[in-house]
């Protein structure tokens, strides 16, 4: 097999599997839904998070922020919002087909446009925090974004707002939504590949490296981390907007704004997959989402332990995620051992940092 | 190095086996001669206690229902099954499950979840997928303005929840000698569906009596702590204290007014009973209001658990700790009876079928008659007002039911 078809295979077995899941398990529609969302999330996550050393625990603000947001348009375009949320979605407002789509359809792009300007105005302020204090301080923003909105009367408070019902079939909506999310999360996938690969992936990597260095070298660090975590919220508010309308009714603090649940669960995929590569992200959010609905399932009662013992097996034993892991026991079978050749033809001065190089080639390459 | 690799790959295969395992054959409805019921409801999560409650009136249904000879329907006997899940409390996870029942599990009944935001997220799934749910646990009024169809609730809706103390507190003030005018509350919601509902409930019979509102603050989202609440209470003095904040609420609240020594001629908090406050604070909470969907001190009766007495002694032979029987266990019960009573008049197991006869129900149960209007509530039940009096809870209103005075001012033994 040439290197250039193995290449390839897993991003066409990605694309295949996508396409192919709901037609093979037409019943689990839903649950696919939610992965591909899972794993928008890791990859959303790890831009700021693997790929420049940022941990933010609070990017499920910009889910929340599009969700709201693509409601308050879906309702804005046709009703008064006040009135509708007045009595907690206790008025009956019918939504003909072409109002839904129409409202969907801007609502989405609202909702990723609108992520993306809060998650502008937020770097200004945050991203002059680093290490925990980055982290704690974006915890915050998510978790008083969610307070806000619950003491915002305009969007219905804590009581929420009970979203425009889809006009289709049951079935017709299950694949609807499973097409937008995987369509989005394919999207992104391959933009960041497109990304990592050129010249932003390496800003990237110096940032996380060293920040002031890769700043004395000219890089302007502060532009990178405000365009990657724009790029993160832009489909992570998409995602909300999507994910609001699949639950069908939203409140601020368990469906917008779940911090301790979606918030950190994000953060743990992306450290089980492997943080700071491409594919990581993808596959632990797979592992994680299959994980979870199995033991909610077989293991009522011990789901949480389970999921517990879960993330710390995945801390002690694989703490650059399982990629990582793999790439470092085994570097030739991601054609590692290739590039080191040619690398020592090029820099015989290779023993002087080889892990460390060669995990940069790796992720490089990818 | 290989025997790494060979425990990678068992691992992705045994994950890879686990999912294979997970969406596996689809079980049907009906199995053999058990009727399986779905329902995802709070084991974990802020509603645990009383999801907890729910679960156990539910299995308390089943068992009886079984054990008085199962569901008979065309001509053959059927056992009652209840397949469960988990759904942390969150209609993020209720929204999942609901697809998991119908579409991987086949399942075709539903019974609902606790609390109205996860009832809300619930009912536009079982909706479109025509799938009848009878819950006991959402009371939401808004759940029975969106021309659903196929839910089916027997429990009063939540504005009628704490309204009665209202009208009592003006009857009390009239006694003394004011006006209901005069009287001043204070009040502390949970921001979600139901408290927010109930506050409207009280809203709407303050502005009635004209009273004054000199509190309105909302609990916080974890109901660990109100004392900033009890404070300007303590400062402010109000004639009247209304508290809704699920179980977490209530024994948060009880909690504090026993700390504070919070001193408020009525105090009236919903899910007293769930919360076990008896048990827990002792005298301090003596004379709260508490309303309630049930209390087994009514004079209910039904084939199925005799009469509503009887059951609250079943139900504490049955399950340890409750000193007194919860109502969310009650009415879980008592949509339990109403499936069953369903599949027999339907002699069907369509749901089509199924959801005409639930919309004739008609029944006298322990926990009170229960007949549906078209939007799906229960309008044949009454929610009553009990007072917490020497550790026992006494209905104090409406006065139809009223088995004891109402103590005015609220007095606590040693304070």
């Amino acid at each position: 097999m040439n290197t250039r078809l193995r290449r390839t295979l897993p991003y066409a077995g990605l694309l295949i599997a996508g396409i192919a899941a709901p037609f093979l398990f037409p019943d689990y529609t839903f649950q696919f839904t939610v992965l591909w969302v899972m794993i928008l999330f890791a990859l959303t996550w790890d831009i700021l998070g693997g790929q420049m050393g940022y941990n933010s625990l609070g990017n499920i603000a910009f889910f929340g922020v599009g969700m709201y947001i693509c409601a308050v348009v879906q309702i804005g375009l046709y009703y008064d919002v006040a009135q509708y949320t007045a009595s907690y979605g206790a008025v009956k407002v019918e939504f003909t087909a072409d109002q839904y789509f129409t409202g969907l359809a801007v609502g989405l792009i609202a909702a990723g446009l609108g992520a993306m300007v809060f998650s502008i105005i937020l770097g200004w302020v945050v991203f002059g925090l680093r290490g925990p204090y980055f982290a704690i301080g974006t915890l915050g923003v998510a978790l008083s974004a969610g307070e806000l909105t619950g003491a915002w009367d305009y969007v219905g408070g804590g009581g929420g707002i009970a979203l425009p019902i889809y006009p289709g079939e049951p079935d017709d909506r299950s694949l609807f939504f499973y097409v937008l999310s995987f369509t989005l999360t394919i999207i992104l996938f391959f933009l960041l590949r497109w990304i990592y690969l050129g010249r932003f992936g390496l800003a990237a990597n110096a940032i996380r490296d060293d920040e002031e260095k890769a700043e004395g070298m000219g890089i302007h660090t502060m532009r990178y981390k405000t365009v990657g975590w724009a790029i993160a919220a832009f489909f992570l508010g998409i995602s909300g907007a999507l994910f609001g309308n699949m639950i069908g009714f939203i409140e601020p603090l368990e469906v917008a704004f779940p911090t301790v649940t979606f918030g950190l669960f994000m953060v743990v995929m992306c450290l089980l997959g492997g943080r700071g590569t491409l594919w990581g992200p993808v596959i632990g959010a797979t592992l994680f989402h299959t994980f979870k609905e199995v033991t909610w399932i077989y293991l009522l009662g011990w789901q949480w332990v389970a999921l517990g013992a879960l993330i710390v097996v995945s801390v002690v034993f694989f703490q650059q995620g399982i990629v990582g892991w793999v790439k470092e026991k085994w570097p030739e079978k991601f054609g590692i051992a290739v590039d080191d050749r040619a690398l020592a033809e090029t820099d015989p001065d290779l023993d002087e940092a080889p892990s460390q190089r060669l995990r940069r080639q790796t992720e490089a390459a990818q | 190095m290989s025997k790494h690799l060979k425990f990678l790959t068992a691992l992705a295969f045994g994950v890879a086996a686990a999912g294979l395992v997970a969406a596996g054959p689809a079980s049907a409805k009906v199995e053999g001669d058990t009727i399986i019921i779905g329902s995802a409801i709070s084991f974990t999560g802020k509603y645990s206690t009383n999801g907890i409650h729910a679960k156990n009136g539910y299995d308390l249904g089943v068992k009886r229902v079984n054990e008085m000879g199962g569901v008979k329907v065309g001509g053959k006997v059927y056992k009652l099954k209840i397949k469960y899940y988990d759904d942390e409390s969150t209609p993020l996870r209720t929204a999942q499950l609901a697809e998991r029942l119908i579409k991987q599990d086949g399942i075709k009944y539903i019974l609902g979840p606790y609390s109205s935001a996860t009832t809300k997220a619930m009912a536009p799934i079982t909706e479109k997928y025509k799938i009848p749910m009878v819950e006991a646990e959402g009371a939401s009024r808004s759940l029975f303005t969106q021309g659903y169809k196929y839910i089916f609730a027997v429990l009063s809706t939540s504005e009628q929840y704490l309204a009665s103390s209202i009208a009592l507190a003006a009857e009390m003030a009239k006694k003394a000698g004011k006006k209901p005018s005069d009287v001043r509350v204070a009040m502390a919601f949970e921001n979600d569906p139901f408290s927010l509902d109930v506050r409207a409930g009280v809203m709407d019979d303050i502005k009635k009596f004209g009273m004054k509102i000199v509190i309105d603050d909302k609990l916080p989202r974890d109901l660990a702590d109100m004392s900033a609440t009890l404070t300007k209470v303590k400062a402010l003095k109000p004639d009247l204290l209304v508290i809704s904040g699920h179980s977490k609420g209530a024994a948060t609240a009880a909690r504090q007014i026993k700390e504070l020594k919070i001193d408020v001629p009525m105090i009236a908090i919903t899910h007293c009973e769930a919360a076990k406050i008896v048990k827990l604070f002792g005298a301090a909470t003596n004379d709260f209001l508490c309303p309630t969907q049930w209390a087994e001190t009514l004079s209910y009766k039904g084939k199925y658990f005799g009469t509503a007495a009887e059951y609250d002694k079943l139900f504490k032979a049955t399950y340890d700790g409750y000193r007194n029987v919860p109502y969310q266990a009650a009415q879980a019960s008592a949509a339990v009876l109403v499936w069953k009573d369903a599949f027999e008049r339907a002699n069907s197991f369509d749901t089509e079928k199924l959801r005409q006869a639930l919309s004739e129900t008609n029944m006298k149960t322990f926990y009170g008659d229960i007949r549906f209007a078209p939007e799906g509530n229960n309008i044949a039940k009454p929610m009553v007002l009990r007072q917490i009096q020497d550790g026992k809870f006494n209905v104090v209103a409406p006065s139809k039911w009223a088995s004891h005075k109402v103590n005015w001012p609220r007095t606590v033994p040693g304070m």
